[in-house]
């Protein structure tokens, strides 16, 4: 936007201004034109740290979009406007060009636009997932497929602990689509060149290829892309911090784990080793989640200054009782599971055939879920396939099997065609397309689910890249991801330090209100866990390598996906599950540009993000030119 | 009376840059999907849409911010510091010291707008301007997060407010100057402001020192229409139809805009006289159709016997503070500068 520089008059004639509506120029024009200055090809600067994403080039259209908007509004009835604000799902309010346009085409006469679906997706009642508490059990290894038919399993000996209740949240009915693919849009595509045309369509020998579950197929994983290090790519260095009143006495403390961890990033042991034992004497003062959380700091960083680093990996049947207290005691893991199946519903809206790959399978928590959603599809579940992947555990029992079992006793008490598989494997770059039976695209639906196990990756290098690169051979119509909204993955040990400080402290002051006792201490010890980990290891074992929302973006973008957008609707129905969880107490949900987050008063702490292959076209559609 | 649309935009349009345009523009769409005719808010829709930030104790542009909650209420105050010039102090929140021992360093108590429906702490908007202001001022801000209607009506506002005051005047590490006091000045914007005075009153009332009073825009009102109302009314961005629907979201059920929350000089308004109020400066944006009370409410300042200064901004619309792009800009920040200058 070009100013006039008329900046003599203090007040000037706004008629004067420019036929963009141009504001008026005062005698401090010379200030302000560093501020105001706007990149013509780039963002409008002074908008996008409101948080609003319109190209300078662009402003006039989003003007024209809204006085369009404005009229249409106007114009219509009462209930038009209702409509649009409670039926209509809304997706990525910073892209406000796109967004503005959703809305006008709502009013626009295309009739056979239905944007709510017509098959809405399914309710789901709570579900008793007291079965899943079973310990992991029989050894061995690998795939071991098998149906829902009448196979009883036997249950382990003992149940470490009582069955969990309820699973307090649903997976309810969303009208219209939570989520949103931007390649399938509606606008016509602007491709210059007509060559373009050929190489989007896919080309249908490839496909064949990678789903015929052929053996002999292998696909070398390409070389890692140059730059990408798995010591993480550069964040934002956003480092937000909560501070709950007791942390104000606490604050002390804080200084002197941050001296600690300095003196231990200057190799000046000595000096650590006295603040370390300082540290341990101020931490008995404190009370609450400070004093939990500077325990396990010290502890951390003790470990790594006499070398005393904690036995990896840990052993499964402990890590899965963990897990589970942590999934029962806060809400991350069930907006996690809740977010990120939503997304997969959506994903296989109208599909008959759907194949779930869990990177995460652990306890198979989030399935149940789903599987009930399924159930109550208008038009009937489609047939599940489960693939679930996990380590091996120590005691040799087979814990995937385990856990597929019951989910096919589930399965069969709702009657929907279910198969599974599980595969154990050390890490998720040891995985091949061709090891999981893919079948054709058109034939079955692919959703690829990872929750919190992405990052481990990051400790070898090129194993993300493999990861992704098999994922793509997957085809899958959504990959869901659940990671933490933190960077403890940055080239310094100190920066690494501060940030997990902040990051767990707010995560225990969340658990502070929650449930107390066994259960509270578990997600404790759990997370402790990570935060050892964070601090004393390095190299391939400290696989809590966390990075933030903006580092996966760069990630998955590199690495050929495009994001699939997650919607008002998805938002709505987190926020309702963390009101029921705790009456909210500080939870909030937030929206980033597609993804959703899940904070403790203001401070993201884990993001959903879904996305999909760029070049993956589904069968019905075609470009043409 | 809200004539014809296609003119009262073309109107906006020439008044205000193309991008401040866009911005408002958005939130008066966004805000009319957002309330409800039968007086409900779409509070699910509100959050969503709301652009927000995270606080960050890095500094940028030589601020940095962070969150503190009362664990008890769940009340959240965001405080924004001018970093130190000392970089090895930088990620560092200090909760020790006092601010300054030599010279004074003003807490700007700020309460963010919205109508006491919309925004909050951390919205976008509200974020940049408070790192503004700190920049300015030289000042720490702490922005309140206070309890927004339909949800929490008056004079749950008001509360937090006062609660927010308190915890600011009661922190040592806020302190500053030779005299180790917390120098406070009240600030807000539309909703934020009329909040300003009322915790200010009370204040007075309570005999909390308060250095100063910044009213920007002050959402203020009653009963009779006056002749801004009229002649303003959906020409700038805003429509009598939404204040009033505002007022019926906050005030207490069965109300109307004379109650002293809406309209403290009005027929059941109170006199200030003889109480100690801080001195205020009240600006007002020409081609805002409720600068009528906003007058009026300097008017009774000044019949209180209270210091009051006026900034008429005579072309400037609501929100123009949230773009540096326009003169009403520089010259708010000018007048606030010299506002809160420590050593007037």
């Amino acid at each position: 936007m070009k100013r006039d520089n008329n900046h003599l008059q203090p007040n000037p004639d706004p008629s004067s201004s420019s036929s963009l509506g141009g504001g008026s120029s005062a005698g401090k024009a010379k200030l302000w034109v560093e501020e105001a200055t706007q990149q013509d090809c780039g963002m409008d600067e002074l908008l996008a740290v409101l948080g609003y994403k319109v190209k300078t080039s662009d402003m006039a259209e989003v003007a024209q979009k809204l006085e369009q908007l404005e009229e249409v509004m106007c114009n219509v009835q009462d209930d038009g406007i209702s409509h649009l604000a409670s039926e209509t799902v809304h997706f990525n309010p910073s892209d406000l060009s796109t967004w503005l346009q959703s809305m006008l085409s709502e009013f626009n006469p295309p009739s056979s636009f239905d944007p709510f679906g017509a098959d809405g997706t399914a309710t789901a009642t709570a579900l008793d997932d007291s079965f899943l508490c079973g310990p992991a059990e029989s050894s061995t290894l690998s795939t071991l497929d098998f149906e829902n038919n009448n196979r009883q399993h036997q249950k382990s000996g003992q149940q470490i602990f009582e069955e969990a209740s309820c699973s307090d949240y649903d997976l309810k009915a969303i009208p219209g689509k939570a989520i949103y693919s931007q390649n399938t849009q509606t606008q016509p595509p602007t491709h210059d060149s007509s060559s373009s045309s050929t190489h989007n369509i896919v080309k249908p020998e490839k496909r064949l290829k990678s789903s015929s579950g052929s053996h002999s197929d292998i696909f070398p994983p390409p070389p890692p892309p140059a730059g990408a290090a798995s010591y993480g790519i550069p964040s934002d260095s956003i480092r937000p911090v909560v501070l709950v009143d007791s942390q104000e006495n606490g604050i002390r403390l804080v200084h002197a784990l941050m001296a600690c961890a300095e003196a231990v990033q200057q190799n000046n042991l000595n000096l650590a080793e006295a603040l370390v034992k300082q540290i341990g004497f101020l931490a008995i003062s404190q009370a609450g989640a400070m004093r939990k959380v500077a325990t396990y700091f010290a502890e951390a960083l003790a470990r790594r200054i006499y070398r005393l680093y904690p036995q990896n990996p840990l052993d499964h049947s402990l890590s899965d009782v963990l897990h589970m207290h942590f999934y029962e005691t806060c809400p991350y893991l069930k907006f996690a599971h809740f977010t990120a199946n939503q997304a997969i519903l959506e994903a296989f809206e109208g599909k008959k055939r759907v194949h779930v790959i869990d990177f995460s399978m652990n306890q198979g928590m989030q399935w149940p879920a789903l599987m009930q959603a399924l159930a109550l599809r208008p038009g009937g579940p489609p047939a599940f396939r489960l693939t679930g992947i996990g380590p091996p555990s120590h005691d040799n029992s087979d814990h995937l099997q385990e856990v597929g079992w019951k989910l096919a006793q589930l399965a069969e008490t709702i009657h929907v065609e279910f198969e599974y598989r599980g595969f154990v494997a050390n890490s998720l770059a040891d995985l091949d397309a061709s090891m999981l039976d893919l079948r054709p695209t058109e034939v079955e639906a692919v959703a690829v689910n990872s929750v919190f196990e992405l990052h481990k990756l990051l400790a070898r290098p090129g194993a993300i890249d493999k990861v992704f690169s098999v994922v793509e051979q997957m085809r899958p119509e959504i990959v869901t991801i659940v990671e933490q909204e933190a960077n403890h993955n940055g080239p310094v040990f100190l920066d690494r330090f501060t940030e997990a400080l902040h990051y767990y402290s707010t995560l225990f002051d969340s658990l502070e209100g929650s449930a107390s006792g066994q259960d509270k201490v578990m997600s404790e010890v759990y997370l402790g866990k990570q935060i050892c980990n964070v601090v004393a290891c390095e190299g391939v074992d400290r696989v809590e390598r966390h990075e933030s929302l903006t580092q996966w973006r760069n990630r998955f973008t590199s690495a050929g996906f495009s994001p699939v957008l997650l919607g008002s609707n998805a938002f709505k129905q987190a926020s309702m599950l963390l009101a029921l969880f705790a009456g909210g107490d500080g939870y909030g949900v937030e929206e980033n540009n597609g993804c959703l987050m899940l904070g403790w008063h203001n401070r993201p702490l884990i993001t959903t993000s879904a996305w999909k292959p760029a070049n993956n076209t589904s069968p019905t559609s075609t470009i043409t030119y | 009376m809200a004539g014809s649309n296609e003119v009262n935009l073309n109107e906006s349009k020439r008044v205000v840059p193309l991008n401040t345009w866009v911005l408002i523009s958005n939130f008066k769409l966004a805000y009319n999907l957002q309330r409800r005719p039968d007086g409900t808010f779409n509070r699910d829709l509100s959050e969503f849409l709301d652009r927000r930030v995270p606080a960050n104790i890095n500094p940028v542009d030589g601020v940095f911010s962070f969150d503190h909650v009362d664990g008890a209420t769940g009340l959240l105050n965001r405080v924004y510091q001018p970093s130190s010039l000392n970089e090895a102090q930088w990620g560092i929140v200090e909760l020790e010291k006092p601010l300054s021992t030599v010279e004074i360093v003003p807490v700007i108590v700020f309460f963010h707008g919205g109508s006491f429906t919309h925004s909050s702490a951390n919205s976008a908007i509200y974020d940049t301007f408070c790192r503004r202001l700190v920049s300015l001022c030289k000042a720490v801000v702490v922005s309140v997060n206070y309890r927004r209607s339909p949800e929490h009506r008056y004079p749950c506002a008001y509360d937090d407010g006062w609660a927010a005051l308190k915890w600011v005047k009661s922190r040592s590490w806020l302190q500053s100057g030779k005299d180790s006091k917390v120098y406070v000045y009240l600030a807000g914007d539309s909703s934020g402001g009329n909040i300003a005075h009322h915790v200010a009153v009370r204040a007075a009332e309570a005999d909390v020192e308060i250095l100063g009073n910044i009213l920007l825009h002050p959402m203020f009102g009653g009963q009779r229409r006056t002749e801004s109302e009229k002649l303003l009314d959906g020409k700038y961005f805003v429509t009598l139809h939404d204040r009033d629907w505002y007022w019926r979201a906050y005030l207490p059920e069965g109300e109307d805009r004379d109650h002293p929350a809406c309209n403290p000089f009005g027929p059941r308004g109170q006199s200030l006289e003889g109480l100690k109020f801080p001195k205020s400066l009240v600006v007002v944006a020409g081609l805002d159709l409720i600068q009528d009370w906003q007058l009026a409410y300097v008017d009774g300042l000044k019949k209180s016997g209270q210091e009051v200064k006026l900034l008429f901004l005579e072309k400037a619309t609501i929100g123009f503070y949230f773009i540096p792009n326009n003169e009403h800009f520089y010259c708010l920040m000018e007048e606030i500068k010299n506002f809160v200058n420590p050593n007037c």
